[in-house]
């Protein structure tokens, strides 16, 4: 029995010997079949096709309903609005031929273009303007950007004069107006007496803009192809391919394999593109920045000593450094360089200075014991919250924690998952459940913050921090109201001084944005927020 | 009989649905939490929320819910405001595809090469299987994938990085199509076989080393059966048991769809729906899928006794 055993077992071992071998045979053929991959060229590149990469699935193409980055990339390509954010951040006209504001300020006349088309061949008017903006007012809309054309409890007007001309009649007078007037316009005879929430239209849009929907596969990719009687000439590409990839690394390794023609680029990557041999390197300041905001009804931070000296203890520049590897620019206003609104003057900010942090905590009475600072018996310290997933944040947190320590600061972190911090953020108490918080603003063209700075934003609305200064308040209601740039540059550069000064935030930078474009992409406009396919119909492909 | 099981899954769902309802609920956060931005105002939040009828309280909305349910509807989702039904349908095939696939794959490898190391315990063939799939289970998917990207795709160009078949092969031959999503699914079968194979084959060895020292088979062995016959009619049923088991209760992982692979290939399948769904606080897809998955465990559970009944005749359905 034994013996039969062991010549079954050899019999195994034969099996396995030779399993080894056609395993080995296979690795080695396979081996062979990648060296010669490893040298085939690789496919020559349509040019008729755009590849722009999409970090995630569209929610809904809709320009007035979707919220995420990734619809409204695909809508940017569709629609048009009256007005439109060029490279250098100026409002210039689009739908519009050109608009005029009455001597009181309270009217906006727009001429539009009578050459224009939607996709399905229906000419475009000033009739489909009108049924947008009351689309967006209907409050059975879900929309979040309902308040954005209502002033005080006011609804904004829209009158159509003639086919080509409407006005928008403000309740009152409200310069950011104008902004709101790149909003996208949706074609009325295709969504009259539509539940607009639910209507089909939100997943196979038609618009006015360079290119017409043609196929969205949920997960898969969006694919557009030019509109041949796009008002401002037939776009050169002829179609643009939109594939889905979530993960940021697969980008990369898209990009390099010429599979998609750009992808933003971690900064920790950057090195590899500079100077690359297919993939142009581009960076610009994102509109945004990054701030240390202080819970201002908590007592630690009543005393604007203890705030200073936290402002005077955070080394900007080199938090630059590591955080963002250098791309970026230490920030001292709630502004953006890339804006008219910021200021001239930049000497608004508070130096890196250890011995005067220690000299206004001395004032404010803090005495050093065991390597943490003490007044009447409790320690000074903070819980310092941000939120999961943004790893630059997170770093800047542990940065802070490390060098307040050097003053005698205790500092802990609490990284929170987004609901829940903003549910400890944004809740009806005061005071709310916080210390200090690491978060960024995004900024648009419009210097009005109304919603961050103003008294009554607290504790309802985005002033979470509780900030409180009358005259702060009286000059954002000034900004509302002027409408001429210059004057209103001056209010907030006003404004922004006051608020430094009050140290409600310590704005720490503003953080800088790297994209990869194959070299074989063409017309591009310069680099900015916006990006660099502002004119996507002069955007072509020669390899 | 087998119907009264059926009917028994009817209170089951039930409450599956209510508990997870109100777990998510609980949960910090609404679907218009999503919107900080400064430049939206709490009313318009607060408007959209009343419209989506979330004013209301957690037990009406879930009497809402299953009123739905009950007219077959599954609802709306409340991002892309689309059936939550077609949501979930158009992401089905490309998930059963690598699901199903990469079970039968698991299948083929598993028994074969659990079989022979139970039976060939702790000679250098087991030590090997052993070592190479404690490896498995203990690459992350996550860093597996990206490695495999990197190599694969990048170094060797053999396979494509993303998706799910070539888009400019929509007027392509049936062929020609079937060719492309194989050729798009070798690198995240690849990524879920090595990872999935190392537990089965663990628990296939486990069970054949168990069976094999039972008397039964010492007494057909002192019968003198051949080896062969023993192993494969005797031992290998027998432990076949626990993998119909395990494989009932993984029945809705075939649907479910996994995330990691999903996110890292770019495959449009239901595992990014439903954290997409999470993260969004969409809860009628989130509800929807709980629902489809609640289903399918049940299902699963029920096909595995009905399978343990045909392979065991001392297990009866009652």
């Amino acid at each position: 029995m034994r013996v039969s055993q062991d010549m079954e077992a050899c019999f195994l071992c034969y099996i396995y010997i030779m399993f080894q071998k056609i395993l080995f045979l296979t690795l080695l053929s396979s081996c062979g079949l990648f060296l010669t991959a490893c040298t085939s060229e690789p496919q020559p590149q349509q040019t008729d096709t755009l590849r722009l990469l999409l970090s995630a699935n569209p929610s809904i193409l809709n320009p007035i309903l979707s919220t995420d980055s990734a619809s409204s990339s695909v809508e940017g390509l569709i629609f048009n609005g009256l007005l439109r954010v060029n490279e250098d951040m100026q409002l210039v006209p689009d739908l519009a031929k050109s608009y005029t504001i009455s001597p009181d300020n309270k009217t906006y006349t727009f001429h539009l273009r009578d050459d224009v088309l939607w996709h399905d061949g229906h000419r475009f008017d000033a009739n489909d303007v009108k049924f947008t903006l009351e689309t967006l007012l209907d409050p059975k809309t879900n929309t979040v950007r309902r308040s954005n054309y209502v002033i005080n409890g006011k609804p904004v007007k829209v009158e159509v004069l003639d086919d080509f001309t409407l006005q928008f009649i403000l309740p009152e007078v409200y310069s950011p107006f104008l902004i709101r007037s790149s909003l996208s316009i949706l074609p009325e005879h295709l969504l009259a007496g539509q539940d607009i929430n639910t209507a089909t239209f939100n997943m196979a849009p038609i618009g006015t803009g360079p290119y017409r929907f043609k196929e969205w596969k949920a997960g898969q990719h969006v694919r557009l192809e030019k509109n041949e009687s796009y008002y401002a000439g037939v776009p050169k590409t002829d179609h643009i391919y939109m594939p889905i990839i979530s993960d940021p690394n697969t980008a990369l390794v898209a990009l390099e394999k010429q599979e998609i023609d750009r992808s933003s680029l971690p900064v920790k990557e950057v090195p590899r593109f500079i100077d690359h041999a297919f993939i142009n390197r581009f960076h610009y300041y994102d509109l945004m920045y990054t701030y240390l905001g202080f819970n201002l009804d908590k007592a630690v931070f009543k005393d604007r000593r203890v705030r200073a000296a936290i402002a005077h203890a955070i080394n900007k520049p080199a938090l630059v450094q590591a955080v963002l590897k250098g791309y970026g620019k230490p920030a001292d206003v709630p502004s953006s360089p890339l804006l008219w609104s910021y200021p001239d003057n930049d000497d608004l900010g508070f130096p890196f200075d250890l011995d005067k942090s220690r000299t206004l905590l001395k004032e404010a009475g803090y005495q050093l014991k065991d390597n943490y600072l003490e007044k009447d018996g409790t320690r000074l310290g903070f819980t310092l919250i941000t939120n999961k997933g943004n790893r630059e944040r997170e770093k800047t947190a542990q940065i802070i924690q490390r060098t307040l320590k050097l003053i005698g600061m205790d500092v802990e972190i609490q990284v929170m998952e987004w609901s829940s911090f903003i549910k400890v953020v944004n809740s009806p108490d005061t005071p709310k459940a916080f210390d200090a918080v690491v978060l960024g603003w995004s900024l648009s063209m419009e210097p009005d913050a109304y919603s961050i700075w103003h008294s009554s934003q607290y504790p309802k609305g985005f002033n979470f921090v509780g900030y409180k200064n009358e005259r702060v308040d009286a000059l954002l209601d000034a900004g509302r109201l002027e409408t001429e740039q210059g004057k209103r540059k001056t209010i907030y550069a006003q404004m922004y001084k006051a608020i430094v000064t009050d140290i409600p935030y310590v704005f720490l930078y503003y953080p800088e944005s790297n994209v990869g474009i194959q070299k074989t992409v063409n017309g591009l406009t310069k680099p900015g927020p916006a990006g660099l396919m502002t004119r996507i119909e002069n955007v072509y492909l020669q390899p | 009989m087998i119907f009264r099981r059926i009917l028994g899954f009817i209170p089951l769902i039930f409450g599956i649905t209510f508990i997870s309802f109100m777990i998510m609920h609980a949960a910090p956060g609404d679907p218009t939490m999503m919107f900080v931005d400064p430049s939206v105002q709490i009313q318009d939040m607060a408007q959209v929320k009343a419209n989506l009828g979330l004013d209301k309280p957690v037990l009406v909305q879930y009497f809402f819910w299953l009123k739905e349910i009950g007219k077959g509807n599954l609802g709306f989702s409340y991002v892309s405001g689309q059936p939550v039904l077609d949501l979930l349908w158009e992401r089905l095939p490309a998930t059963l595809l690598l699901s199903v696939s990469s079970l039968i794959l698991i299948l083929c490898f598993t028994f074969p090469l659990g079989l022979l190391s139970g039976y060939k315990k702790d000679s250098f063939f087991d030590r090997a299987v052993t070592f190479l799939s404690f490896l498995g289970m203990s690459l992350p998917t996550f860093w597996l994938g990206l490695m495999l990207l990197l190599l694969f795709s990048l170094r060797w160009s053999l396979f494509p990085t993303f998706g799910f078949i070539d888009p400019f092969l929509e007027d392509a031959s049936l062929w020609a199509r079937a060719v492309s999503v194989l050729h798009h699914m070798f690198l995240p079968l690849l990524t879920i076989l090595i990872g999935g194979l190392a537990g089965l084959i663990r628990f296939n060895r486990f069970s054949i080393i168990e069976i094999l020292s039972q008397d039964y088979i010492q007494a057909g062995r002192a019968r003198g059966l051949s080896e062969r016959r023993l192993l494969f009619k005797h031992a290998f049923k027998n432990a076949a048991l626990p993998i119909v088991t395990i494989l009932g209760a993984g029945l809705s992982g075939l649907i479910g769809g996994s995330f990691v692979i999903e996110y890292i290939f770019s495959w449009p399948g239901m595992g990014q729906l439903g954290v997409s769904a999470v993260f969004a606080r969409d809860y009628p897809v989130l509800m929807g899928s709980i629902l489809f998955s609640s289903i399918l465990i049940m299902l699963g559970n029920f096909l595995a006794d009905l399978s343990y009944s045909k392979i065991d005749p001392r297990v009866r359905i009652r």
